[in-house]
């Protein structure tokens, strides 16, 4: 997983939902004017114009009322339909989970990771699928069974239904979660060790490059990282005991007496060497305009563990060109001036010493860690990303129930899901022609010819014809990626699991524009199809 | 059907079950106390063949649980976790990996195969992407344990105690790190939780990791009394106790230990190779033979299994080749002399003195070591055939070149070891290899 996700554009992710919001409003209209003539001739459009204007009026005058008690009504009938029996099967997990995890117990940090993933996983098969099918399910059974015929002719306006389901199993799915997650924490905390410390890192990352990290090559020219042939490309290494470096620009945002920097290096060796000891690294912090160089202490790099070090502001060095003993500020002498920090940037060269040997970097690896923050900080953060899951699902499930029939509101919702979650960067792939093996009929036709993906395609019609054909799916997946959430960033189990606290930029704050902004788009879509909906059938 | 009303039809299914549930009761009625007597006709089959979780070794509910529950999708769960494996491997996420190796081995308690390969991985491949030598032991315990937890699962299954064995004898005493890896296992480097001294899990009784490993050899060899193992020879697989106390003796001296200790670790072991595996009998495809036999043991053989001597000769010298017996035997009975360890002895503080920059007291320790080493071949002569032999002589030759180069000396004419230098010339690009590593 990508530990330093790229901070969300609010103003650009605003941008682009207004257009596609408005877009498929205008869609939508031009589709109903389309109809509306040959089912009532001339007088079509003005019964559009008509029902689009009343919905936008009803739509503005809610009744919070109305809506309270359809979602209370809604809370109370999953009850009714036992939702809560999900709590047994929790109870059961979680009564034998120590059985199923037979923990390195000697390595805090693993256990650590495991329970939290366990908790989480747990959390998210038993809740989602509970709201996801209670959610598919009120609207149709009570057309069904003409509740909703009475509850219509009753002064309760058809977006007040749709909104009231949504928050009553959103209310359902809320009260579940809140209690899985409270015995969850308890959980978490009574099987780590005593002697296990949990907390959240807050990291504060370079600044991205175009590649991530800059490097110098081993001439100290401007270069790139060394590949070893891990089959992990994540990380580029640094040729030890040469003047090759690899660059990290960090923002300096608040003044300290010490800065901590920490990283987590792997060690490629090329040879043995001297096995008792890892291998050597040290950074170098660097202002080039004031020609300072001044070398912190070496460390042996604690491969897959945290290497911490404590910077303080007030640096005595001997300089390596005069040996001459000097004293520098951090924030006044070596910062250099930048927009991305307050007090612009602290540029840290890390180098590897021994010679021959390489040192495996990626951008996140090396970050200043500010104070810390609690384990329950960050694990109420990622409850609330589960939470949100929970908010998607229902509104999806519900809109989905208005137009089409229970089984197929939940595939259609399981199916909005899980492209969502687990297919979103197949999607990306297909969608920037990363993906080997071209489109839908391209791999069809590769895989009848036994041709393998990288072998091109002859130049003949057929491929012509496919290539065509696979180009039109392309526009239609491409307005499909519009339509299906992108949940990826929902996940932030990850981050805990792993010491962290969860980033606001790149992972809360877009999974909560996300959910805000199906919002809309979701109880339109319900109120127009209940509203063309007939519901006296069945 | 239709005809009939709700009571008829209710009573049909009942007489129905009823009579359903007689060849159930018949086929499958659990056995009772008395396993092997009792029970239906399927549990019966069970306990003859040795086919009930109980007869395979201690039974994990968990496992029985999971099973139970994925109902016929453990084939596809199981793929699922191994390619999780993988990638958690490639992508270096060690306690997912960790956990994974659980839950496939959860779903798969009785697949040999998988505990072999999951054990394997992790005392070699994973523990190898770690850089520091505690943490690489860290895996290699995980791994052996891993196998040990096998043996307790798989009671009966000879190759699992091997492997166990394998891990704790090469992996701790032959890897590169064996110097740490050999003090670390009477000593773990986890000073937190074992204070300093052995982990019990892996050495409950504090030996030396070779002895350890003999003793799972030696459950390995008795599994193997009972049941057929399939991955190596038979004759090679029921020498693993035997080198096992021979690979400790020699580790003794790759130490510098040179006690009567060392002496007695040889005679043990000259003792179990000619006594007990030499006289261990096996099938070869035209008679049964054992290794440790003269021309009287060749004609009794070849008496009893009705064959020409000539057969029994052929095919002594095959399995006395496949094991290096006649090496070992004379490896062995040659290091029980007290000149021997006084040969190794005096070109392993040769070498030290050497290191230390102490040549002119190193340079005779060598030459009598060298003296008495040549001595043992030529009472030996079919050590000079073997590489270890061979390289501790060329070893003790190329230092003390090295100190008359130092000295300004000529290499003499004649020297100790002269003919084995001659005859070894091939091994000889490796081990000045390693001499200019190790910057001597």
């Amino acid at each position: 997983m990508n530990l330093q996700p790229v901070d969300f554009d609010l103003l650009f992710g605003t941008g682009l939902w207004a257009v596609v919001t408005g877009s498929f409003i205008i869609l939508f209209l031009i589709v109903a004017f389309a109809t509306s003539f040959p089912l009532y001739g001339a007088a079509g459009p003005g019964r559009v114009i008509a029902g689009t204007l009343r919905g936008f009026k009803e739509f503005l005058s809610p009744s919070p009322r109305r809506i309270y008690a359809i979602a209370i009504l809604t809370f109370k009938e999953s009850i009714r339909k036992k939702a809560l029996l999900v709590f047994v099967v929790f109870a059961v997990l979680f009564m034998f989970a120590s059985w199923f995890m037979a923990s390195p117990s000697d390595r805090p940090d693993m256990q650590v990771k495991n329970f939290v993933a366990f908790v989480f996983i747990a959390m998210n098969w038993l809740v989602l699928p509970v709201v996801l099918l209670l959610s598919c399910w009120g609207l149709p059974e009570d057309i069904r069974i003409r509740s909703l015929h009475t509850v219509v002719t009753k002064p309760v306006r058809r977006n007040e239904v749709v909104l009231g389901r949504m928050l009553g199993f959103a209310g359902v799915g809320t009260m579940i979660l809140v209690i899985m997650s409270a015995v969850g924490y308890i959980w978490i905390q009574r099987q780590v060790s005593d002697n296990v410390e949990l907390f959240c890192r807050v990291p504060v990352y370079a600044v991205a490059g175009p590649e991530g990290v800059a490097f110098l090559d081993r001439n100290g020219n401007p270069g790139k990282g060394v590949n070893v042939g891990d089959v992990n490309e994540t990380r580029s290494f640094i040729e030890g005991g040469t003047r090759a470096a690899g660059i990290w620009t960090f923002p300096l945002n608040e003044e300290a007496d010490t800065l901590k920097l920490e990283s987590r290096f792997e060690a490629f060796r090329t040879y043995k060497g001297d096995m008792n000891r890892s291998i050597r690294v040290r950074y170098v912090l660097v202002n080039e305009e004031k020609s300072l160089r001044v070398p912190l202490p070496t460390f042996e790099v604690d491969e897959f563990g945290a290497n911490e070090m404590d910077v303080a502001r007030k640096q005595v060095w001997t300089d390596e060109q005069t040996l001459e003993k000097k004293e520098v500020d951090l924030y006044k002498d070596l910062a250099v001036p930048s927009e991305a920090g307050t007090y612009g940037s602290l540029v840290v060269h890390v180098q590897c010493l021994d010679r021959s040997q390489y040192l495996g970097v990626s951008r996140g690896d090396f970050f200043v860690r500010l104070p810390d923050r609690s384990f329950t900080t960050g694990y109420c953060k990622a409850v609330i990303g589960v939470w949100l899951k929970v908010l998607i699902i229902a509104m999806f499930s519900v809109t989905a129930s208005t137009f089409v029939k229970f089984p197929v509101a939940t595939l259609l919702s399981a199916s909005v899901i899980i492209v969502g979650v687990v297919a979103r960067d197949f999607l990306d792939k297909i969608l920037s022609g990363k993906q080997a093996g071209g489109g839908a009929a391209e791999s069809v036709y590769r895989l009848l010819t036994h041709m393998n993906d990288t072998v091109a395609l002859p130049a003949n019609p057929l491929t012509t014809s496919i290539q065509l054909f696979d180009h039109a799916l392309q526009h239609l997946l491409w307005m499909v990626k519009f339509i299906i959430p992108d949940l990826r960033s929902f996940g932030m189990s990850d981050w805990v699991a792993r010491g962290f606290d969860v980033p606001w930029g790149g992972v809360m704050l877009p999974s909560l524009a996300i959910t805000v902004g199906y919002f809309l788009p979701c109880v339109l879509l319900g109120y127009f199809s209940l509203s063309l909906r007939e519901l006296e059938a069945k | 059907m239709n005809n009939l009303t709700s009571r008829q039809r209710k009573t049909a299914c009942v007489v129905g079950i009823l009579v359903l549930l007689v060849p159930i009761v018949i086929l499958g009625m659990p056995a009772g106390d008395q396993a092997e007597a009792s029970g239906g006709v399927l549990a019966r089959l069970r306990s003859e063949h040795d086919l009930g979780e109980s007869d395979l070794g201690q039974i994990d509910p968990t496992s029985a649980t999971m099973n139970l529950v994925l109902l016929g999708l453990r084939g596809v769960a199981v793929n699922m976790l191994r390619m999780d494996l993988d990638h958690y491997k490639d992508t270096k996420n060690w306690a997912e990996l960790r956990a994974t190796t659980d839950a496939v081995i959860t779903l798969q308690p009785h697949y040999i195969e998988v505990w072999r390969f999951l054990s394997w991985n992790m005392a070699y491949n994973v523990s190898a992407e770690w850089d520091a030598v505690p943490d690489r032991y860290y895996w290699v315990k995980e791994g052996g344990k891993f196998s040990q937890e096998g043996t307790r699962r798989n009671a009966e299954v000879p190759e699992l105690y091997w492997e166990t064995g394998r891990v704790w004898g090469q992996k701790v005493g032959r890897s590169d790190e064996w110097k740490y890896f050999r003090k670390y296992f009477l000593s773990d480097p986890n000073v937190e939780k074992f204070g300093g001294g052995v982990d019990f899990e892996v050495n409950p009784k504090q030996k030396d990791n070779y002895l350890v490993a003999k003793d799972w050899y030696t459950d390995a060899n008795t599994a193997e009394d009972a049941r057929v193992q399939h991955i190596m020879m038979r004759a090679l697989f029921r020498s693993y106790p035997t080198r096992s106390q021979l690979d400790y003796a020699d580790a003794l001296q790759r130490e510098g230990k040179f006690d009567s200790r060392t002496v007695q670790a040889w005679e043990q072991g000259f003792d179990e190779w000619t006594q007990g595996y030499g006289k261990m009998t096996f099938k070869a495809p035209e008679c049964v033979l054992y290794m440790e036999a003269n021309e009287d043991d060749v004609r009794l053989m070849a008496e009893d299994n009705k064959v020409d001597e000539r057969v029994v000769h052929r095919w002594l010298n095959h399995y006395q080749h496949t094991t290096n017996y006649r090496y070992w035997r004379s490896r062995s009975h040659s290091e029980s002399q007290p000149e021997t360890g006084e040969a190794h002895k005096l070109i392993y503080e040769g070498e030290q003195l050497y290191k230390q920059g102490e040549l002119a007291e190193a340079l005779p320790m060598l030459q009598r070591g060298m003296g008495l080493y040549s001595t043992i071949i030529e009472k030996h002569p079919e050590l000079a055939d073997e590489d270890l032999t061979a390289e501790e002589g060329l070893w003790a030759v190329m230092l003390w070149q090295k100190i008359l180069e130092l000295q300004e000396q000529p290499i003499p004419e004649t020297y100790a070891l002269k003919a084995l230098w001659e005859r070894h010339q091939g091994l000889l690009p490796e081990l000045e290899d390693r001499f200019n590593r190790l910057g001597l």
